[in-house]
């Protein structure tokens, strides 16, 4: 009884970090539209670029989240003011295509500037953990799970209540009209695909402190974040979490009771069936 | 439109038929596909490393004596980006197109279990190093041979071990992953327990890549298992430490058959990696003696100087293939494939990897070596003749480990 | 134009002249041969469904990781042989298209990629799981040499995919998918039953990815779930058919043949970065010419440079 207590446990945890991860590609596709494919890669940058402020400047990685942040951000609205911003009224499958490029070059880039070594990211604080009875909460995993509520709840809000968040929305929806009330749409995607790979860079930061970074992590978490947003639904930020969660228990489940090799198959089947059966999602609105 | 594609076709047509070759004619070429991008460039890098390394020290030493002439060697390696079927593209390019005289192998079985079928196909002997699954040898192929011990072979000395541990592991988990190589551990890991007495309370395979393994590690601590034997990837190894230690799990020892013997993932886990126990079929020592680089010991000092990081087994393993394949040219006086396939058959010396002798179906066999990491060093700690070396056994309770004083 | 009897000769005299290269060329010749022609052959299959009907699939290498397993099953664990394999190939990628492509079919967009692109990584998870496929050390088929039957079998199959096209342009079946792809509202209403003619296209499109991958796996004669399943493959083949023009008979194999050109060009010579160009080259396709070398062909003519920049300006924010 104790081991699916724990089990369950491990499955909620990883819920909030895989919330992380899946945040910014769900706000970029829900708002923009716009399909990252590059999103892994820049979880993965996200992650060496903490590991380089934690070993070379030891700070924190959850501490330095901020500055992850920012400078994740920054890149970001680069990428989509110079390059994205070129199609995004092109056909869907464009967006498709380009980010799978851009997902190569970073993949490349990478490997040439930080070799294929692995990094991991080691606080003092790494492998403690408190216990609850008899079940044991790693403790960097329920901090992970903090900063996803919190990270989520933030970007609800921010979309919902201020006004930037409301502009951003209003711009996706309706280019024309957001044009006629002054907004600066290239701005403001640029701003927005920013935040979106700013979250991405902290969910690299978190990511290395429980696993490892290499190059070539970035496929793989894309096609898991692809997974998290579907479950959750892209109408609604705060999916992810219900996403991820459910994502998180459902793989647990299967890895203790179907076997150990199961993981992904349990994963991208409720893929599947989530976008046959209810395409918009948990949380979506629409059927 | 269609006469623009036709007479693209046609140039690329035209080019190709008049590709140049460019190796010289003095030279005995030796030539790979390597994983030096992608996911397995970790390792994959090793081997071009010490490919260069051995040709460029035969070289030095004369080269290699064909008959009366004495001709150098020379390498020409591709980069395979990790992907299995560009490298079979790649080796059919190096003997149809560069014609090498002879094929170095790639990192990993499942690489040289789809590149040996070139090697046979063109009837160009491959000595490689970086395949041990048994799949490898069973096909009956005559021109594959690998410097790698047998996969079925890797935990023998370390079950050996267990039995003779005080107290003795009530029980074992075997986990392995879903390749070719550590499939072929567990097959052989398994009689290899049940012989020895020992139980084996969980026994699981898993998904290769896998970054989560804690139902695994609950299952583990909920059934109070004493021994751990894992037959994975290095970034699976790295990411089941890092999760027993956060789950508190502590089983009596742990063992992997990757990773133990390197120092990046030494690096990558700083203190946590004590107590792991790892298996090696080759140590630097100076007992190991070589014609061309005096003894292992030298041969891992001066690797060390040139590339900046310390050799593993990986990278005296492709060390040993250049050799065997000077050795057999010399032994067989000339460089024709056939005569240097049933040299290689019947190659028997001694070199900085140890004694060189393929088994009938081309594999080589050596005694793994019991290690396990001690503070910052790799410390032998049981053999052919027995132990060593004490182990530190059983492993401490994670929150117990600063107090056992392993420095930092 | 595609009727008069001189493009028809020049095309026969095109194919035969492919058809001659193993006896001119080198063996690297050949094998490039093969390699560009079955992706030239996925590009035509993604064609039928992306280019003719307008549902972008982004996982068509379900289907070619299907077809490579039934050759490698039947030959490797039930020594049938090489053509009962592509049989069962075919079989399984059809049944898999019509039972998947019923309820797939419904999404539209993007979600219907998506959906695609789930069905390649949910079947790679799957059949790494499977004994008789060799879960995910994969199967090892029996080695054949005989690169020249490889190559004519796949620009066989080849010229039968782009003739399934030409039939397709010129029939009502065709007719109807452009509809659908156009406005499949409109279509419905005027008496198109929309969900036959996309499952068909669908089980149409897999068909000849199935069997483009049958003949891959016993040419390479080794699968196993990941090379199967290559999600990469799917970039490629959208890739090839948007570069060389979607929705044209002979579009996807100018893309197929160019774009394989510059890759082994790239992937022989300049070996650590040839994976960097790739990405570079397909960002820069994207940007430049997102709609096909057919286009850029007919319209370089008339706009020069400024091509591009128009390109860009039409689809930029």
């Amino acid at each position: 009884m104790s081991l699916l207590a724990q089990v369950l446990l491990n499955g909620v945890l990883l819920g909030g970090l895989y919330a992380i991860m899946a945040l910014g590609l769900a706000l970029v596709w829900g708002v923009l539209n716009i399909v990252n494919l590059a999103h892994g890669a820049f979880i993965m940058l996200g992650g060496y670029l903490a590991w380089y402020l934690f070993t070379g400047l030891g700070i924190d990685p959850f501490l330095g989240l901020p500055i992850t942040a920012v400078a994740m951000f920054a890149l970001g609205y680069l990428v989509q003011r110079l390059l994205l911003n070129l199609i995004v009224r092109a056909p869907m499958f464009n967006t498709l295509l380009i980010t799978f490029g851009i997902e190569v070059v970073i993949t490349y880039v990478a490997q040439l500037a930080f070799s294929a070594d692995f990094r991991t990211i080691n606080p003092s604080y790494a492998g403690n953990n408190v216990s609850l009875g008899p079940v044991i909460i790693p403790e960097v995993r329920l901090m992970a799970f903090g900063a996803a509520i919190l990270l989520t709840f933030g970007m609800w809000i921010f979309l919902l209540k201020t006004r930037l968040g409301r502009a951003i929305r209003a711009t996706a929806q309706n280019l024309v009209a957001a044009r006629l009330y002054g907004v600066e749409p290239r701005h403001l995607y640029a701003t927005t695909f920013g935040i979106g790979i700013g979250l991405a860079g902290m969910a690299g930061s978190l990511y290395g402190a429980v696993s490892q970074i290499n190059p070539y992590i970035g496929a793989a978490l894309t096609a898991k974040c692809f997974a998290i947003s579907i479950i959750g639904g892209l109408d609604n930020p705060l999916g992810v979490i219900v996403g991820g969660i459910a994502l998180g228990v459902i793989e647990s489940l299967a890895l203790l009771y179907v076997g150990a090799t199961f993981g992904d198959v349990a994963s991208f089947c409720v893929l599947v069936a989530v976008l046959i059966i209810r395409p918009s999602g948990l949380l979506g609105r629409t059927a | 439109m269609l006469r623009i594609g036709a007479s693209i076709a046609g140039c690329l047509l035209a080019a190709s038929l008049f590709v140049p070759n460019t190796s010289s004619a003095a030279d005995i070429t030796l030539g790979a596909s390597v994983q030096l991008t992608g996911p397995l460039a970790n390792t994959g890098r090793y081997y071009k490393d010490a490919y260069e390394f051995a040709v460029d020290q035969i070289n030095e030493k004369g080269g290699v004596k064909v008959g009366d002439q004495q001709r150098k060697l020379a390498l020409k390696i591709y980069d395979n980006q990790s992907d299995v079927n560009l490298s079979v593209r790649q080796y059919t390019q190096l003997v149809s197109q560069d014609k090498v005289n002879f094929l170095l192998g790639p990192f990993a079985s499942n690489f040289a279990l789809a590149d040996s079928a070139i090697s046979e196909k063109y009837r160009i002997p491959m000595v490689q190093g970086g395949g041990a699954s048994d799949q490898i040898f069973s096909r009956k192929f005559k021109y594959i041979f690998g410097t790698l011990a047998p996969a079925s072979d890797y935990f023998q000395s370390t079950v050996e071990m267990m039995t003779k541990l005080k107290p003795e592991p009530k029980n074992v988990a075997l986990l392995y992953a879903d390749d070719a190589f550590d499939v072929s551990v567990a097959e052989g890991t398994r009689p290899l327990l049940k012989k020895a007495g020992l139980t084996i309370a969980l026994d699981e395979r898993y998904t290769s890549n896998a970054t989560d393994f804690n139902s695994l590690l609950s299952r583990i601590r909920s059934a109070n298992i004493d021994a751990v034997l894992v037959a994975g990837h290095e970034t699976e190894i790295l990411n089941f430490v890092r999760q027993a230690q956060s789950l508190s799990v502590s089983p009596k020892m742990y063992s992997f058959t990757v990773g133990v013997p390197s120092a990046d993932f030494r690096k990558a886990l700083g203190d946590d990696a004590n107590f792991a126990f790892g298996m090696t079929a080759w140590l630097p020592s100076a007992s190991l003696k070589d014609k061309w680089f005096g003894d292992a010991e030298q041969f891992a000092k001066a690797y060390k100087v040139k590339y900046g990081y310390e050799p593993d087994y990986h990278a005296a393993s492709a060390a040993a293939d250049v050799e065997a394949f000077a050795q057999a040219i010399e032994e067989a006086g000339s460089i024709d494939p056939q005569k240097v396939r049933d040299a290689l058959a019947k190659l028997n010396f001694e070199s900085l990897y140890g004694t060189i002798a393929f088994a009938e179906d081309g594999q080589i066999h050596l005694p793994q070596t019991v290690i396990q990491i001690q503070g910052d060093e790799v410390v032998p700690v049981y053999g052919k003749q027995g132990f060593i070396k004490q182990p530190k056994y059983p492993m401490p309770a994670w929150n117990e480990r600063q107090t056992i004083g392993t420095g930092k | 134009m595609m009727g008069s009897k001189l493009s028809i000769g020049a095309t026969a005299v095109v194919v035969l002249g492919i058809a001659a290269v193993p006896w001119i060329g080198s063996d690297v010749v050949v094998q490039f041969g093969i390699s560009t022609l079955l992706l030239a052959v996925l590009a035509q299959s993604w064609n039928i469904i992306g280019g003719y009907c307008g549902y972008a699939s982004f996982g068509h290498s379900t289907f070619y990781g299907l077809g490579s397993y039934g050759v490698a099953i039947a030959m490797a664990q039930w020594n049938l042989p090489f053509a009962v394999g592509m049989c069962l190939g075919a079989a399984l990628a059809v049944i898999f298209a019509v039972l998947l492509g019923l309820p797939i079919l419904r999404l539209k967009g993007h979600y219907f990629a998506i959906a695609t692109l789930a069905l390649a990584l949910a079947m790679t998870a799957i059949v790494s799981n499977i004994a008789i496929a060799g879960q995910n050390i994969g199967l090892v088929l029996p080695p054949l040499n005989n690169d020249l039957l490889f190559y004519e079998l796949s620009l066989a199959l080849l010229v039968a995919a782009t003739l399934t096209i030409f039939w397709l342009t010129k029939s009502r079946f065709g007719f109807g998918l452009i509809a659908i792809r156009e406005n499949e509202e409109a279509a419905a209403v005027m008496g198109v039953n929309t969900t036959l003619y996309k499952v068909l296209a669908f089980a149409l499109s897999g068909l000849f990815a199935a069997l483009a991958g049958g003949i891959h796996a016993y040419w390479i004669t080794f699968l196993d779930p990941d090379s199967a399943f290559d999600i990469g493959l799917n970039v490629k083949m959208i890739i090839m058919a948007v570069f060389g023009g979607p929705g044209s008979i002979l579009g996807p194999v100018l893309g197929a043949f160019v774009l394989s050109a510059i890759s082994e060009v790239l992937a022989s010579e300049v070996t650590t970065v040839a994976g960097l160009f790739f990405g570079l080259v397909v960002v820069a396709a994207v940007v430049l010419m997102p709609r096909g070398l057919a286009d850029l062909f007919r319209r370089f003519r008339v706009e020069g440079w400024r091509y591009f920049v128009n390109n860009i300006k039409s689809y930029s924010l």
